[in-house]
Order: C-alpha cells, then structure tokens, then sequence
C-alpha cells in the first residue's frame, strides 16, 4: 500500500480554534502525525512587556478564549504575590463563583464541541442553550459576555448585584434538572458507548511521563487537582469530591466532564450560603505609578483543562519584566496527540483530538 | 520539608545555591553542567512533573537564564500529603552571544516541545534534541522575537504599515 | 412588487450562506450565533462546509500571519457575487495586537471588505444587524467587493506579496493591464 500525505485542518470538527495536523497514513491507518500550531501565535508573552501592571489585565484574559476567568485569576494570584496584596474575605468567595460558572461554561461548551463532533446535534443544542444561561449571569455581574475583566489584584471590581443570588439558584436549577435528559440522549446512550470505548487509551505511568494534568490525568485514576494539592480563593472551606474515573480512554474522558460539572454546581450553592458581609477588594497603589519590588513567583490553578501556572519576573519597574504562561493545552496538544494517533484510524482522529480537551489558543498564546 | 530537601541538595552537589523564597517554593542556582545531574536526583527523589522550562533575557548581564520548574504529582495511595505542593525552580545562566545547552528529553520525556518554542523564540541550541523545527512562527526574523533588543513596534511600522492601501492608486 | 423586477437580489440577501471557518477569537461568538438561542437560520444564515457553497465570509477575529494566507485561498475559491465582512476590532486596525509581529493590521489591504463589526468581542445581534445592513447594500448595489477585487486584483496581489512573501497559488485573474 502506498503512503499518503494528508492535511487535516486548521478548520474542523476536531478542535476548538486553529490548529492543523499533518498526518501520514497508509490505507486507513495512521502511521505518524505532526502537529502544526502557529495560527493563533500573538507574541503575547513579548507584548505584555510593553504594558504596564494594570493594562495587562484586558490582555491577560484572551489568552484562553474559552475560560478567561482562570486566566485573570492566575495573572492577580502572581501579581498579589509579588507586591504583597491580601484579598478579603468576601472576595475570595465570590472570586469562587465566579470560577465555577466559567467551568461550567466551558464544560458546556466542550460538550456542544464532542457532542458535534459525533453527530448528536440534539445534545449539543442544548448545551449551548445552557451555557449561555450562565452567560446572562455573568453578564449581569460583570457587564460583557465573554471577557469579563472582573477579577483584579485586591479582590473582585464590584460587588453582587441585588437578587444575583436568586437568580444563580434558579439558573442552577433549570441547568441541574436537565442533567437526566442529558444522560438519556449522550450519557447512557449505546452509540456513545461504541463510538468513544477503548479510543484514545492511555495509561497512567504514560499520562505522567508525558506531563499530562487535568482529565486525561483523572482519567486514568490519580486524584490529582489543583483545588485540593494546593488550595487557593475558599476551596478549602467547601465540601466537593474529585472524580476519577480507572480506564483511560476517551469515553472516560467525557463522563469525567459531566461529574465535574455537577461538582461545580455544589460549589457554588455552598458558597453563596456561607458567604460572610464586608468589603470586596483592598486598595492598591496609584496604577498609574505601580512599582513592584525585584522578585519572581510560580502560582498555579485548575482551569478545566489541568494545571495552569504562570512564571513571573519583576524587576523593579512599573512593567512585568519577564511573564510565562504554562497552559494545560500545551503538553496535551503537541506531544500526547501525536503519540495517540499513531495506529489509530481516519475515522478515529476528531474522536481523539477533542475528547483531549485542548484549545488551540492556548497553545499558541 | 523545604529545609531538609535544601540540606539534601548543598550536601549532593558542590556548586548549587539555594534560596526558600517561601514555604512552598525552592530557588536553585546551579551551573549549566550540573542541570541534568540535578534534575535525575530530583526525579529519584519523587519529583516528577516538569511543569514548565522558561528563559529570561538579562541583557543588562549579557546573559540568558534557563528555568526549570519541577514539582511532583501525588506519591502513594492517591492521598496529598502536603509534599506536593513543594517547587523547585531550577536556574542556570547561558551566555548570550553563545546559547547553547544540553536537553533533558532522557531525564523528563515532555520537556521537547519547551525547547522547541525556546529555539525558536530565543535562539537557544539544546544539543540532543532532534526535533528542533519551527513551532510558531513561519517567517525569519533577523533578532529572535522574544530577546529584549527585538524591537517589536519598530517592526511593524517596518513591515505592515508600509504596505499601501489599495485605494490610495491612481488609475 | 420590487422582487419581482429583481429576482436575483431576492435570491442571494436571503440566504447568504457562511464559510464555517472561526479564525482567532470568535471561535466563542460563532457557536452560540449558530444555535437555538440566537438562531440565525431565521436570516437565511447557515453554516456550510466548503467555501464553494458559501457566498458570504465572517472573519471573526485577529488574522495572523499563517491565517491569511488561508483566508486568501478560501475568499478566491468562493464563487461571485460574494460579500466579506470584518468581525471585531482586529481586523479594522489591529486592535488590541497593534503592536505584535505575527498579525496583520488592516485586512483590507489584502481582501475587499465590505462591512465591518466594531466590539471586542461584539454581541450576537451585531452579527444580525450586519447582516441587515448588507441586505441594504446588496439592494442598493454597494456590496461591489468582489468586482473591485477582479478589477485591481494585481494591487491586491501585489500587497499580499509584500505581506506573505513568494506566494505559491498562482494569480486568480490575469496580471496583464495597466502598469504604474
């Protein structure tokens, strides 16, 4: 049989944004692939050189499209920690709504995504309606849709506004009382079983040597998150479970999402009852004139993806002098797909590359 | 915890310098020779999850600063034990006329495509590493983009702000 | 009846079919335009896998230096009469990427546009309201970015040079005509 060359992309079904694999493959088999990001490469990292503390703060966010809030929580988590900043109490509380109603959305948006993917279109219309139920909310909090620029060093920019909280129980629970309609059509349904068994398999000592965190981690049996290894905002005052799953595969892969996503919905129920009063962010200095002591800093949290960090240089200035972001998509996404796609079939590599949960723009930054 | 892995390290190796930034964060100075050796005790030791292989331009110093990132992902029985949320972050300056560095794809298997962006973006040759295509970017550029004397702005006016529009033709 | 004397305007304002290809950011604005809430079905608007059925082209988003040359190959694979309309900020004059290497600033230097979307990122009834407007111009005969392109295409492929290098697709139209 003669060898092909085949050029999946930058534009399909597999992946969420830009990215394109250059596949080798002989009959139906795939004998090697390549992965060719690069579509999405701003230069972010150079960029924020230029700008100072405060400015960065709209930029910092778009680098993950999908889940802007993890990244402005990691950008204020480094910034605290170099100038010293505590947050208040409040803040801290409503910082962990805030970042569970992302998850929830860009749960939900994974799922229109596999959902899509496999041809289950009823499924993923529902998804997208339910996400952007979550939408409005955080809409009404912060004023846009998508990119929020609420979380900032000191704490969170305003506080809720009147009958939020009603409005979050009730969106809960038109998005919680749908989870067994969910369940019936994509969940339990045997086309998934068949499609998603046994494609993707990848075992623990691999996952670990190939650097993966997140699902494909969970996935395979380790209880390793973020929120529990190393607590940060109030997820050491709440009560929530990891969910781990023992197989490996894709279709492991997928039902981890909708056991998180329930967790999420918990969470935010016990924080909105235990919130106390007080203020919701402390003063910083003047920004326009904001010098930040000589010193570096590594801090990391668990976007839904897996561990995201971010390495920071300060030198003394009123700019950040060197800023590093380690996304989860970036090991998932180069090395891990190329190794699970060796030997897998055409039909099997959308399949693969999006129940390995990777956003391109991440990669790239 | 952070003490004793400290004590442990002066004691293995001659040349490291460690510092406790805080409780849960290590600074290593090492030499470049010493970097891989340094990090195979570390992976030894339970310290097996390279989160993150960075560079920092001192061009003041005239040199590059190479940082390695390693904590570790829960040891037995899926139960954290408060080891994991200790970081080593591992530094070693490359001359800058001169970058080069050994790679530890032996040590740690994902550290490939770290080096790869950081070839591309910074200049830096790591011998052994066979892969060291272009990532990123598609065009060559005279500076490495990420060094501190690339110039972006000046870039752009350069290139794209050159380029007319078109309905600024006369017919 | 106005339609009556002008079929053809009838026929391509009310289904203008979109390339499905979500560049940059709008990969989260696209999806939710496309589904049941904000359906845009009811516009005529809907998805379509190859640029050869497609007359209408969303870029949603910043365009780096990789993307265009895959926005030019699927903008000269559409067939005529086609409309192009410019999502966001980044397209206009950069926006927030004004100073970064690897994007292009102003996308009209390379392809014709005929509207564009100002929001960082903008609504879904933006994308609805543009679609309003175009079914204006297309009326009055103002959507001519296609004609513009056959007309000055060596400018265009000129500019596209400068900003790609050695292009490896060869000329849509002919080159021959007026020299500067």
């Amino acid at each position: 049989m003669r060898e092909l060359e085949l050029y999946f992309g930058p534009q399909h079904m597999g992946m969420v944004g830009n990215m394109s694999i250059t596949l080798k493959a002989e009959g139906d088999r795939i004998l090697e692939a390549q992965t060719n990001p690069g579509w999405l490469h701003r230069g972010f990292e150079k960029l924020m050189e230029y700008r100072t503390w405060i400015q960065n703060f709209p930029m910092v966010c778009r680098i993950n499209v999908i889940e802007p809030d993890s990244m402005e929580m990691v950008y204020a988590m480094g910034v605290e920690k170099l100038a010293e900043i505590e947050v208040p109490e409040r803040a801290n509380y409503i910082r962990t709504i805030v970042l569970e109603l992302s998850r929830l959305s860009s749960h939900l948006f994974g799922c229109w995504a596999y959902a899509n993917m496999l041809g289950f279109d009823t499924v993923a219309q529902w998804a997208m309606y339910h996400r952007d139920l979550v939408l409005d909310l955080l809409e009404e909090l912060t004023g846009a849709r998508v990119y929020h620029i609420y979380i900032w060093p000191g704490g969170v920019r305003r506080d809720l506004p009147k009958g939020f909280k009603n409005k979050v129980l009730e969106t809960l629970h038109t998005i919680g009382s749908s989870v067994p309609d969910y369940d019936a059509t994509f969940f339990n349904n045997r086309l998934f079983y068949e499609r998603a068994k046994g494609i993707g398999k990848i075992t623990r000592e691999e996952a670990k040597e190939l650097g993966a965190t997140g699902q494909i981690l969970r996935a395979t049996g380790m209880k390793f998150d973020i929120r529990k290894v190393e607590p940060y905002a109030v997820y050491d005052k709440v009560d929530f479970e990891i969910p781990t799953r023992q197989d490996g595969d894709a279709y492991s892969r997928v039902w981890l999402i909708r056991d998180e996503m329930i967790q999420s919905v918990h969470i935010v129920m016990q924080c909105l009852e235990k919130m106390p009063q007080g203020e919701v962010y402390n003063r910083i200095p003047n920004p326009f004139k904001w010098k930040i002591a000589k010193g570096e800093a590594y801090v990391r949290v668990e976007s839904s993806r897996g561990e995201l960090g971010l390495y920071m240089v300060s030198n003394g200035e009123d700019k950040p002098y060197r800023v590093h972001f380690r996304t989860p998509s970036y090991p998932h996404g180069l090395i891990i797909l190329e190794k699970l796609l060796e030997n897998a079939s055409i039909a099997d590599v959308g399949n693969t590359m999006i129940s390995l949960y990777v956003i391109a723009p991440e990669i790239d930054r | 915890m952070n003490k004793l892995l400290k004590g442990e390290l002066e004691s293995a190796f001659k040349d490291v310098l460690v510092n406790i930034l805080e409780d849960t964060r290590l600074a290593a100075i090492a030499p470049k020779d010493a970097v891989l050796s340094i990090l195979s005790f570390l992976k030894n030791k339970g310290y097996d999850h390279l989160a993150l292989i960075s560079c920092v331009d001192w061009i003041e110093e005239g040199e590059l600063e190479l940082v390695y990132v390693v904590s570790s992902y829960l040891q037995k029985n899926n139960e954290c034990t408060g080891n994991e949320k200790l970081h080593i972050i591992l530094k070693t300056r490359i001359p800058r006329e001169k970058p080069e560095s050994k790679t530890v794809i032996s040590v740690f298997e994902n550290a490939e495509p770290y080096e790869r962006e950081l070839h591309e973006l910074f200049g830096i040759n790591f011998e052994g590493n066979e892969k060291l295509t272009p990532l990123f970017l598609e065009r060559d550029y005279k500076i490495p983009p990420f060094r501190k004397d690339f110039d972006t702005r000046e870039y752009v006016k350069e290139t794209f702000d050159k380029i007319p529009f078109v309905e600024e033709e006369k017919e | 009846m106005k339609w009556l004397k002008q079929p053809h305007k009838m026929s391509q304002k009310y289904s203008l079919w979109v390339v499905y290809f979500c560049t940059g950011c709008g990969i989260i604005e696209i999806p939710p335009v496309i589904t049941s809430r904000w359906d845009a079905e009811r516009f005529g608007v809907i998805p379509v896998a190859t640029p050869r059925q497609a007359n209408l082209f969303l870029i949603t988003g910043y365009v780096s230096v990789k993307t265009l040359g895959a926005i030019i190959r699927t903008y000269e694979q559409m067939s005529a009469p086609k409309y192009t309309v410019g999502f966001g900020s980044c397209p206009i004059n950069g926006g927030m990427y004004w100073d970064s290497y690897n994007t292009i600033k102003h996308l009209d230097k390379y392809i014709p546009v005929d509207g564009w979307i100002a929001g960082c990122m903008p609504r879904p009834e933006a994308i609805f309201v543009a679609v309003t407007h175009l079914w204006t111009m297309i009326d009055k005969g103002m959507a001519t970015g296609y004609i513009k392109y056959r007309e000055k295409y060596k400018s265009y492929r000129r500019n596209q040079e400068k900003a790609l290098g050695k292009l490896e697709w060869p000329p849509l139209y002919s080159m021959e005509g007026k020299d500067e």
